[in-house]
């Protein structure tokens, strides 16, 4: 993996099956989700837009917490490859919570009466966004690709804090938005009907990040060892 | 022998005494922002007093970024910072100290301020003391911050370091806003003051540390 040729020519084959295992979780999962699985007896089909919100509120979340690894990684060991997923991861992020946004606010205006409330939940997960774009800002700034890991580390590492407040925001305070739809400890609130699909989308969500995670890495390794021979080799093989 | 931390509290207290923008500045900056709210909204005295909190939380934190850039760009220029990564002394207490000489010369002049914010917005007199608490806190937490980002943007512009740290600065703006609302409304807010100060004892070790590891980026 330390090595940026022998990661690239094994990427190409880990993109095929990660592209073809998310396409089919997912078709599957949101088949099931929207086409298969009962109507809820008080909201009607409106509820359906979870089996995109939950799985994309997860990935945000779990994206962040990954950069947090990759940058204490970054911090301590100097591995190249975790500044480089943490480039490459960011913005995914960024775009998952984005989507948790958008949705939220679709469902909550038949469900709510209102695109946007000002409750713990809905807050924290919009700080989440604007420290995503902080992280991405920063990048952008610092000349020296190295440089600039290892400063988007540092802060991945502070921002990281947000995320049991985002976590615990249902709990802690009286809040309009529900707790959580799953607990590790206790069995789901739902009908199996409705959350086996559900599960089966956050899967599909995780393969899709590690998918687009995959191809933006390779870019990034390509842009970064463009003045290497093995990257005109294989620039010269594909045109 | 003094101790270098004494000296080096004593050298920057001198030059920002010397050059007195640097205390003045963040102050007026202050009071200004706080004279927009009534201009803008309208000098009603129920609706000022209820907004109190908000306005003077928020003019506060933009006050404490202001003087950011100062707390380690001049040292950067001249090669003081050379030298302290060079003396083999602690760089961990030298971040410290200078996070806390930043909160001397901007957090303390901001508390006085904040007394006549409070008598011009009507803020109720029992909640004063609530609003000092929490801005002492408050603001030590932004001083750290802005230490961390005025490191990461070193030798760039000012604006660059507030954009990075006024999102990691929302919660203890909620906090503070928090503890003089329920001081308003006579409610119990130490537990927003635990929560401050606990962010402060999490804070001072960790943010420190990270913020000797982002000069260092400046030193590769």
């Amino acid at each position: 993996m330390g090595s940026p040729p022998l990661f690239y020519r094994w990427s190409s084959k880990a993109l095929v099956w990660l592209g073809v295992s998310s396409i089919i979780t997912l078709s599957l999962g949101l088949f099931m989700g929207i086409g298969l699985s009962p109507a809820d007896y008080k909201q009607g089909d409106v509820y359906r837009i979870i089996y995109i919100h939950v799985p994309s509120a997860i990935m945000g979340e779990s994206i962040f917490i990954f950069m947090a690894l990759c940058g204490f990684i970054n911090i301590i060991w100097r591995a190249k490859i975790s500044g480089m997923l943490l480039k490459a991861a960011a913005p995914i992020g960024m775009s998952f919570v984005l989507l948790v946004l958008t949705t939220g606010s679709i469902w909550g205006k038949p469900t709510w009466g209102t695109w946007w409330v000002w409750d713990a939940r809905l807050t924290s997960t919009l700080i989440l966004f604007f420290i995503y774009a902080a992280l991405i800002g920063l990048h952008s700034t610092i000349e020296d690709k190295i440089k600039a890991d290892r400063a988007v580390s540092i802060l991945a590492i502070v921002g990281v804090a947000i995320i049991p407040v985002i976590k615990k925001s249902v709990d802690w305070w009286q809040t309009l938005h529900q707790p959580s739809t799953f607990k590790l400890t206790s069995a789901p609130s739902m009908s199996p009907e409705m959350y086996q699909p559900l599960l089966i989308c956050v899967i599909g969500f995780y393969l899709v990040f590690a998918f687009i995670l995959t191809l933006n890495l390779r870019n990034e390794i390509l842009e970064r060892e463009s003045s290497k021979k093995w990257v005109k080799e294989v620039i010269g093989n594909q045109s | 022998m003094k101790s270098w931390t004494y000296i080096l509290l004593k050298r920057d207290l001198l030059i920002a005494f010397r050059r007195s923008a640097t205390y003045i500045t963040p102050l007026i900056f202050f009071l200004i922002v706080i004279t927009f709210f009534p201009l803008a909204l309208g000098p009603q005295e129920k609706l000022l007093s209820s907004l109190a909190p908000g306005v003077i939380w928020i003019a506060a934190l933009l006050a404490s970024l202001l003087a950011v850039e100062t707390i380690f760009n001049e040292d950067f220029r001249d090669g003081t910072l050379d030298s302290f990564f060079i003396s083999l002394e602690p760089t961990f207490i030298l971040v410290f100290v200078k996070v806390f000489i930043h909160w001397l010369i901007t957090g303390l002049p901001l508390l006085l301020a904040s007394c006549v914010a409070a008598l011009v917005l009507y803020l109720p007199f029992e909640s004063v003391s609530a609003m000092i608490l929490s801005l002492i806190l408050g603001t030590f937490f932004m001083s750290l911050l802005g230490a961390l980002g005025a490191a990461l943007s070193l030798g760039k512009s000012a604006i660059l370091s507030a954009v990075i740290v006024l999102p990691f600065s929302i919660p203890t703006l909620l906090m503070g806003t928090s503890v003089i609302a329920s001081a308003i409304n006579n409610q119990e807010y130490t537990g927003f003051l635990m929560i401050m100060g606990g962010m402060l004892a999490i804070g001072i070790p960790a943010i420190c540390l990270l913020t000797v590891e982002a000069l260092l980026l400046s030193y590769d």
